[in-house]
């Protein structure tokens, strides 16, 4: 009787500690909690930041012949190395005064082309701006600025200034191709409020617009040409209501004012839904292209009328509309539909394959319709008046250092598609390697399928210093 | 007789004293949070530095650098966060922010701000950061389960109070929570947290206290991802201080100007 009663006794005390130890495997491994092992994060000063490197891009394409409509030989690039030095810099001498730099030196060496020529260094100015906060939260800025707007990935109605910036690009992914556009001169003033802000742009003409497809040669022209040819001013409010962040714009340019606004909610814990939408009065894309290619003397002021198409001035809408979400992987989804209503509907696409593809079409006319694309692409609008965007971003994919892209442009009308699989590995902290490829499927006639470039691949290496 | 008895009430004694029956009247579950909530959470505007350092099968395999910028919002009771990368060298100076449903990441490189959902803020490391300013008292609902014996990252045993919480509010990440504070100190020591099928997703043990800020904090965070069994994230803090969050901050419009202070 008495073990007994000491055996409960010492039961009870020990029954805590059993307890304890079932709770416990050690789930931490050894090493973990290695003390000698400290990270500091890196210092920098807090008046100069900069992020710097460099990058080599090799790629290659297989043209094909026999397409519908030919296309200019000298576009046909079978081959290019692009070898890089990328800088963005900040510096802050007071608190409230800022100078901000962001350049990009290429160097180019690429199949038609002379190893010394005026398009082996080109130099992408990007940004060039001082910005100066007055009052806290208010900002006067003025110089080269890349003013970026808008909800969706592959097409951005509200992104006004999206126009003649793109430069040299590695990848076709829409979220790769903004990281290397230029700004626009303007003069530029933000508040910014708990609840919102407000800003105002004036990007004046400075010089006369450039053509569509045009090498410099000193290779570091600042592209104002393009980006200030013409008179512009925007206006944007942004708000915080109803958890949609709307933002409200107002864009002037003569002959090409819109209104615009883009949303964003999300929808659960995994979705976001977004839209945007512009419109005004403007001309259709056929009709723009050939006054601009008159203007800048790619086509003839007696060049005969391309395509047959209306050109009065009427009030035309863009708009992206989709929605993201987050996979049981860990991949995120977009999923957009594109219309842009002066673009090129089917009438306007018949017209094109039967011009170019008759019999003894002179090769003139078959550079002018193939510019008409150039143009379009020029311009970042969509050629096509109904297009699909679908894009798949997976990190972590399969291994911690892989992080697979891939996305399609669908043209709706005629089903043709524009893909592209990304793959981006981390070999370490410093490197990275990346390859593309990409891919125009589709019938003889459609629009990706009458691309004469049915497959080109990328690989890249990237040195961050 | 009395021999008996008396080995009998000491037997009793011992669990009872191991229990904490004998203190007073134990704080409420939701009285307990709000204390652990101190303890994690500066009640004034902060911001520190993480060192995230990934271990997989127990070796350090890569190490993101990032501030984080808190302040609290006195109407929602939430923690806004701005979560700016430091390192490596590729993510320099991205951002994410973070408030309440009002979530954006952004990209220095392409200028582009990019609403995100919950679920993808909980994609990377970046997500181990945000485990720091979850609002525990006020979004969710405490019941406390009992007083146990645990132990902690360094094996120690530590007398803890332990306590379930259940999402209260539709901005709370985690469905619910288990979490185990010191008695007495009011220190984490633990924490499970799961996901809305009741799926264990990670644990994380609060280690290394130093008085920062006013208040004894933990100044290192194990985080053990119960998914991926071979994946271990050690988030090391430094640099806690005091600074003046502006409100404006946590707007999209803002992400571009954000610079180190």
């Amino acid at each position: 009787m008495r073990i007994g009663i000491f055996l409960i006794a010492i039961a009870m005390m020990v029954a805590p500690r059993l307890a304890m130890a079932g709770q416990t495997a050690d789930p931490i491994p050894a090493g973990v909690l290695d003390e000698s092992r400290k990270t500091s994060p890196p210092t920098s000063s807090s008046t100069f930041h900069a992020k710097v490197f460099l990058e080599d891009a090799l790629t290659t394409s297989a043209f094909e012949d026999g397409i519908a409509v030919p296309y200019p030989p000298a576009l046909a690039v079978s081959w290019q190395d692009r070898a890089s030095v990328d800088a963005t810099l900040q510096w802050k001498p007071i608190k409230s005064l800022s100078f901000t730099v962001s350049d990009r030196a290429n160097l180019y060496v690429q199949d038609q082309q002379a190893f010394i020529s005026r398009d082996t260094i080109r130099n992408d100015f990007r940004e060039g701006y001082v910005t100066w906060e007055p009052h806290t939260s208010v900002y006067l800025e003025a110089g080269r600025i890349n003013v970026r707007n808008g909800a969706a990935l592959g097409f951005n109605p509200t992104d006004f200034f999206k126009t003649r910036a793109l430069v040299g690009q590695a990848s076709l992914d829409p979220s790769v191709i903004r990281q290397n556009r230029l700004g626009t001169l303007m003069g530029r003033g933000q508040a910014i409020w708990s609840s919102g802000s407000a800003s105002v742009a004036f990007a004046p003409k400075v010089m006369s617009p450039s053509p569509v497809i045009e090498s410099d040669s000193l290779g570091v022209d600042l592209h104002v040409d393009a980006t200030n040819a013409a008179g512009r001013v925007l206006g944007t409010l942004s708000v915080d209501v109803l958890n949609l962040s709307p933002q409200l714009l107002g864009y002037f340019e003569r002959g090409r004012s819109k209104l615009g606004i883009n949303v964003s909610r999300p929808i659960g814990n995994a979705v976001i839904v977004y839209a945007e939408w512009a419109g005004g009065q403007e001309k259709n894309l056929i009709t723009r292209a050939i006054e601009f290619g008159q203007q800048t003397g790619t086509l003839p002021d007696t060049a005969p009328v391309l395509l047959p198409t209306s050109t009065s001035t009427t009030f035309r809408n863009d708009v992206a509309a989709g929605f993201s979400g987050t996979l049981a992987t860990k991949a995120t989804l977009n999923v957009e539909y594109h219309f842009h209503q002066s673009g090129l509907g089917g009438g306007d696409w018949g017209n094109w394959f039967d011009r170019g593809s008759a019999p003894g079409a002179p090769a003139a006319l078959t550079s002018q319709l193939w510019y008409l694309r150039a143009y379009a692409n020029d311009q970042q609008e969509p050629l096509t008046q109904h297009q699909g965007f679908v894009r798949v971003s997976w990190p972590r994919a399969f291994v911690n250092d892989l992080e697979l892209t891939a996305f399609a442009f669908v043209d709706l009308r005629d089903g043709s598609v524009l893909s592209q699989v990304s793959a981006n590995y981390y070999l370490s902290h410093r490197w990275t390697a990346s390859v593309y490829v990409s891919s125009n499927l589709g019938a003889a006639r459609s629009e990706r399928g009458s691309f004469p470039q049915r497959l080109s691949s990328i690989v890249q290496l990237t040195l961050y210093l | 007789m009395i021999a008996k008895g008396s080995i009998v009430l000491v037997a009793l004694a011992a669990t009872l004293v191991r229990g904490g029956a004998f203190t007073d009247h134990p704080p409420s579950a939701a009285d307990i949070v709000a204390a652990a909530d101190n303890a994690r959470n500066p009640s004034q505007p902060f911001r520190v530095s993480l060192a995230l350092i990934e271990y997989r099968n127990g070796q350090p395999h890569d190490t993101t650098n990032l501030a984080v910028h808190s302040k609290l919002d006195p109407n929602t009771h939430q923690y806004r966060n701005i979560v700016r990368y430091v390192a490596p060298p590729r993510d320099l100076g991205k951002l994410v922010l973070l408030n309440a449903s009002n979530m954006w990441f952004y990209d220095p490189a392409s200028k582009a701000s990019i609403r995100i959902s919950a679920q993808q803020r909980l994609i990377g490391q970046a997500s181990d950061g945000d485990v720091l300013t979850v609002n525990l008292a006020h979004d969710y609902a405490a019941r406390l389960i009992g007083e146990e014996s645990i132990q902690d990252a360094d094996k120690q045993a530590r007398s803890a109070w332990h306590l379930d919480l259940t999402a209260s509010t539709s901005d709370a990440t985690y469905s619910r929570l288990e979490t185990w504070i010191e008695e007495g100190t009011y220190q984490p020591i633990k924490s499970k947290f799961y996901s809305d099928s009741g799926r264990l997703l990670k644990l994380a043990y609060y280690r290394r206290y130093e008085t920062q800020l006013g208040w004894a904090r933990p100044m290192e965070i194990i985080i053990v991802d119960a998914v991926d069994a071979h994946l271990v994230t050690k988030i090391t803090y430094s640099d806690f201080r005091a600074e003046d969050v502006k409100d404006e901050w946590f707007q999209r419009e803002y992400l571009p100007r954000f610079t180190e202070k």
